[in-house]
């Protein structure tokens, strides 16, 4: 090693090789999919039945244990990083090491930008509806359409500065499918249920293509 | 001219030494690396990378940790706060160097 490294491609990989196999695309998917479900359930007659139901045979404790569905989505993102270390720690780094990735994966500057994208979104569909523009279902449908826009353009902003062009592709797709969720004429339960699992869907369909070519090609020499 | 030779000489000497500037690149950019991943990135034999490890790590740049995986030892590697401000200062320095070279 007698020249000078090039630096910016090791920085630059080295932050990339987190995402390279594909883990963290199914992660977010299981965590989005469930996200939706989870929503789409506790807002059903069904569910709420089943909890007064509950609350009649063993008591009021138990109708509140039902309401822990809604640590679902944490629990199995979590349970979902302890079986990607496993996985990677016995089979997909075994070759190439192990990196523990910085604290702050994406950029400060990209989380602000993507909260500013929600936070926008929301403040115009209210003004609209306060102008009379639009009607109150609008407002909670952009609810999820500019949850998948600041998503969207998480996406393609780590995309960007990763250089992964699969991250830019699947902003570009998922921010035009969280736009369709605004024409589209259902309850807020549904949008939810709809949102969760066309991104689930998409991320997971990215994740095991992704994860399929990282078994093929050994990191080493990526 | 002059400035610029001054600035070359600012450099850090130790960090500027083209595996330790790999090494570090490496960990800056993450939490902790593994020596595996070092070796893989940087090229480097196992003993070069050895005794540069040592040198950053001698300086305060760098923390090492050696620890058993099952029955076969694994060194984890991470910067510290000190490693992180000389790696930014160095970078910043060597590309404004860079920048002023190539007007």
């Amino acid at each position: 090693m007698t020249n000078l490294p090039d630096v910016k491609r090791i920085l630059t990989e080295t932050r990339r090789y987190e995402f390279a196999d594909g883990l963290r695309d199914i992660q977010m998917a299981i965590l989005l999919g469930i996200t939706g479900a989870v929503t789409w359930l506790v807002l059903q007659p069904f569910w709420m039945n089943i909890l007064t139901d509950w609350g009649q045979k063993f008591g009021r404790g138990a109708a509140w244990m039902g309401l822990l569905v809604v640590f679902v989505a944490p629990l199995a993102a979590w349970g979902m990083v302890a079986l990607m270390n496993l996985i990677r720690k016995r089979w997909l780094w075994r070759e190439s090491g192990i990196v523990k990735p910085a604290r702050w994966v994406v950029p400060r500057r990209v989380t602000v930008l993507s909260s500013v994208i929600l936070i926008a979104g929301l403040v115009l569909s209210i003004a609209a509806r306060r102008a009379g523009w639009v009607e109150d279902a609008f407002v909670l449908r952009m609810f999820w359409a500019a949850t998948g826009w600041s998503f969207a353009y998480t996406l393609v902003a780590m995309g960007h500065e990763l250089g992964l062009s699969r991250y830019i592709w699947l902003g570009g797709i998922g921010g035009a499918m969280s736009t369709s969720l605004l024409f589209l004429q259902l309850t807020f339960a549904q949008i939810a249920l709809v949102f969760g699992l066309s991104w689930g869907l998409l991320l997971a369909l990215s994740g095991i293509i992704t994860l399929r070519q990282s078994v093929r090609i050994p990191q080493v020499s990526k | 001219m002059s400035a610029d030779i001054k600035d070359l000489s600012n450099l850090d000497r130790l960090i500027h030494e083209p595996s330790r500037l790999a090494i570090m690149a490496v960990l800056s950019a993450c939490e902790s690396a593994d020596f595996t991943y070092l070796l893989n990135t940087t090229g480097l034999t196992k003993g070069n990378l050895s005794a540069h490890l040592s040198k950053l790590e001698f300086a305060g740049y760098i923390k090492i940790v050696k620890r058993f995986k099952g029955k076969y030892p694994n060194t984890l590697c991470s910067c510290t706060a000190s490693g992180r401000r000389a790696f930014q200062a160095y970078w910043k320095q060597y590309s404004a160097l860079a920048q002023h070279l190539q007007q």
